[in-house]
C-alpha cells in the first residue's frame, strides 16, 4: 500500500480529536478528506504529515513506518504538504521560497534555481518570481505553498484546505492546478470542506465526524449518505439535499 | 548585487582610514569599528541569518579573549596563538548550550542564552586560572612581533580588516548556498521549513558553531589589542547586548548590516566615553537604550532596510 494509516488516535488530554481513524491511499489517487469543522480531519492530516505524533496507531508510507518520523523525514521520503493558514517565508521572494523546497533534491544553487523556475512556470507564478512573498494575497500564498511543496519533488502531496478562502474563479483555477499535479503522477490527499471541490476533484471521499471515519467512497454517493448529511447538517435538517 | 561599486568604495575608504587621519584617537576608533564589525557579523550568522536572537554571545567572545591570555600566562605563548584554542572551546560550549536551548523559541531562547552566559561569567570571576575577579594581563612589553603588541592602532586596523574580509566573504558564500536559504527559511518559520525537509536543529547548530567560532576570534583579537581582560570586559552581558544592537542597527541578516551598525555605534560610543571620561560608561547604556528604542520603533530591519527602501523607490518599477 502506498499510504496506510491504521487505528490513529490523537488525544489532547481526555479529548480524542482523532479516535481510531483508518485510511488507505493507493498511488495516483486523489482522496478528499471531508467533514464538518472540528471533525478531526486536520489533526488526522497533521499526523499523516508528521507534524503531530499520534497517541496510538501506525502510519506506513511506501512500506516504511513513519508513525513517529519527523516532518523532515517525511519530506525526504517524498511527502509534501501545504498549511491551512499559509506559512510562506515572508522576507524571501517567491522564487527563493520555492528554492528552499528545491534544495531538498538539488544541493547546488544553480540546480535549485532551475527546479524552482520550472515549478513556478508549472504553477503559473513565474511573473511573480522576484516579488517578496509578503506582497502576495491569500490566493497567491496558497499557490506559492503548493509550488514550494512541489519543488521537493514529492510522490504524495497533502493539501490542507488549499482552496479555502478563494473566490469561485480562483477555486476553478486551483482545481485545474490540482488536476495538472495529478497528471504528473503525484498522489494527492486533500482536506476540504467546500463540497464543490471534493465533488469535482476527488476520486474517493473519506468523511470524518467526531474523530472517526463515518463513510467513504465515491464523492457523489458519499454526500447522499444519510449519516453524512446528518453529520453536516444535524438530524433535524435531514431533508436538505446537497 | 548591484551595489558592488559602492561596497568597493566603502572598503577602500575603510582601508585608507588610518592614513587619512593623523590623530591616534581616530585611528583607534577605526580599529575598534572593525573589531566590532567582526563580532557583530559573527553574531549575525546566528542572530540575523537564522533569526535566533542570542543575548549570550559574550560567552564566545570571552572564550576567545581568555584563551589568548591564558596561553600567555600559563604557557608563555604569544596571545594570538590562543585564538584556535578559543575557537575550539567556544565551539564546545556552543554545542553544549545550543542543543538544549534550540528547543526553545523566540524570547525563551534569548533568555536561556543570557542565563548560560551569566553562568560562565560567574565561573570565570571565581576561577584563579582565569585570574578570577581581577582578570588577566597580556605581555607588558612585546617580546617579539608575534606578541602583536603595538603602540599604534594601525597594525590592528589592517589585521582586523583582513579578518573581517575573510568573514564577510565566507558569509556571502554561505548566504548564496543551500545553508543560506535554509537559515532564511528557519528564520521565516520552523514549521514550514521542516515540512520542506530542512533539518532545522542541525542547521541552527551549524549557524551557532560558525557564529561562536568567529565571535571567539573577535574576542582573541580584542585581548591581543587591549592586553587586559576581566570578567566584565570579556564576558559581561553588555558585550552580548552590544553585538545585538550593532547588528540590529545596521540590519540583522544582511551582509553589511553589522559593519554599517559598527560604523555608527562605535564612534558614538567612543566620543561619549572621551567626552565624559570614566563617568561616561553610564552614558553608553543610555545610548544603547536610545538605539534599541529608535530601531524598534522606526526601522526594525535596520539601516540596511532603510537603504533598500530608498534605492528601490528610486529604481524604475517593473510592470
Amino acid at each position: 500500500m502506498f499510504l496506510e494509516a491504521r487505528g490513529i488516535i490523537k488525544a489532547f488530554g481526555a479529548f480524542r480529536a482523532v479516535d481510531g481513524a483508518d485510511l488507505d491511499v493507493a498511488q495516483g489517487e486523489i482522496i478528499g478528506l471531508i467533514g464538518p469543522n472540528g471533525a478531526g480531519k486536520s489533526t488526522f492530516f497533521n499526523c499523516l504529515a508528521g507534524d503531530a505524533e499520534p497517541t496510538a496507531g501506525t502510519i506506513r508510507f511506501l512500506d516504511r513506518d513513519v508513525t513517529n518520523a519527523t516532518p523532515e523525514v517525511h519530506a525526504r521520503l517524498g511527502m509534501a504538504r501545504t498549511f491551512q493558514v499559509p506559512v510562506t517565508f515572508e522576507d524571501m521572494t517567491v522564487v527563493e521560497n520555492v528554492m528552499v523546497g528545491a534544495f531538498l533534491r538539488h544541493h547546488h544553487r544553480a540546480g535549485a534555481m532551475r527546479k524552482a523556475e520550472e515549478v513556478l512556470e508549472f504553477t503559473g507564478l513565474s511573473h511573480l518570481a522576484g516579488s517578496p512573498a509578503r506582497s502576495l494575497g491569500t490566493p497567491g500564498r496558497k499557490r506559492l505553498e503548493i509550488a514550494r511543496a512541489l519543488a521537493t519533488e514529492p510522490r504524495l502531496l497533502l493539501l490542507d484546505e488549499a482552496l479555502a478562502g478563494l473566490t469561485p474563479a480562483e477555486v476553478r483555477l486551483a482545481i485545474e492546478l490540482v488536476r495538472r499535479i495529478k497528471g504528473l503522477g503525484i498522489t494527492i490527499v486533500i482536506v476540504e470542506h467546500i463540497m464543490e471541490v471534493i465533488l469535482s476533484l476527488a476520486e474517493r471521499a473519506v468523511v470524518f465526524h467526531q474523530g472517526k471515519v463515518i463513510a467513504q467512497g465515491a464523492p457523489r454517493a458519499v454526500v447522499d449518505d444519510p449519516a453524512v448529511i446528518a453529520a453536516y447538517l444535524g438530524h433535524h435538517m435531514k431533508r436538505v439535499r446537497m | 548585487m548591484k551595489q558592488w561599486p559602492l561596497v568597493l568604495i566603502g572598503f577602500l575608504f575603510i582601508a585608507a582610514w588610518p592614513l587619512l587621519v593623523d590623530d591616534v584617537f581616530l585611528q583607534r576608533v577605526g580599529a575598534l569599528v572593525l573589531l566590532a564589525a567582526i563580532s557583530a557579523s559573527a553574531w549575525n550568522l546566528l542572530g540575523g541569518y537564522a533569526g535566533q536572537v542570542s543575548v549570550g554571545h559574550a560567552v564566545y567572545f570571552g572564550a576567545g579573549a581568555y584563551a589568548s591570555l591564558v596561553v600567555y600566562t600559563e604557557l608563555g605563548w604569544p596571545p594570538i596563538a590562543g585564538a584556535p584554542v578559543g575557537v575550539a572551546v567556544s565551539m564546545a560550549i556552543a554545542a553544549l548550550i545550543g542543543t538544549p536551548t534550540f528547543r526553545l523559541r523566540g524570547h525563551y531562547f534569548s533568555m536561556a542564552t543570557i542565563a548560560a552566559a551569566e553562568l560562565f561569567r560567574i565561573l570565570a570571576a571565581n576561577w584563579p586560572l582565569l585570574g578570577a575577579a581581577v582578570g588577566l594581563m597580556g605581555p607588558p612589553v612585546p617580546r617579539t612581533v608575534a606578541d602583536l603588541s603595538f603602540l599604534s592602532p594601525i597594525p590592528y586596523h589592517y589585521l582586523f580588516l583582513a579578518v573581517l574580509v575573510v568573514l564577510l566573504t565566507l558569509t556571502w558564500k554561505m548566504q548564496r548556498s543551500r545553508m543560506g536559504y535554509y537559515l532564511a527559511a528557519i528564520r521565516g518559520g520552523d514549521r514550514a521549513a521542516r515540512s520542506l525537509g530542512v533539518p532545522v536543529l542541525r542547521y541552527k547548530l551549524y549557524a551557532l558553531l560558525l557564529s561562536a567560532g568567529f565571535t571567539s576570534i573577535a574576542g582573541s583579537l580584542y585581548a591581543v589589542m587591549v592586553g587586559f581582560i576581566d570578567p566584565d570586559s570579556a564576558l559581561g552581558i553588555l558585550i552580548s547586548v552590544k553585538l545585538l544592537i550593532i547588528a540590529a542597527l545596521g540590519g540583522a541578516g544582511t551582509l553589511f548590516g553589522p559593519l554599517v551598525g559598527a560604523m555608527i555605534l562605535i564612534p558614538l560610543e567612543e566620543t561619549t566615553n572621551a567626552m565624559f571620561g570614566g563617568g561616561g560608561t553610564g552614558i553608553t547604556f543610555i545610548v544603547y537604550g536610545a538605539i534599541i528604542l529608535l530601531v524598534a520603533r522606526f526601522q526594525p530591519r535596520g539601516v540596511a532596510a532603510l537603504w533598500e527602501a530608498i534605492t528601490t523607490r528610486r529604481a524604475p518599477r517593473v510592470p
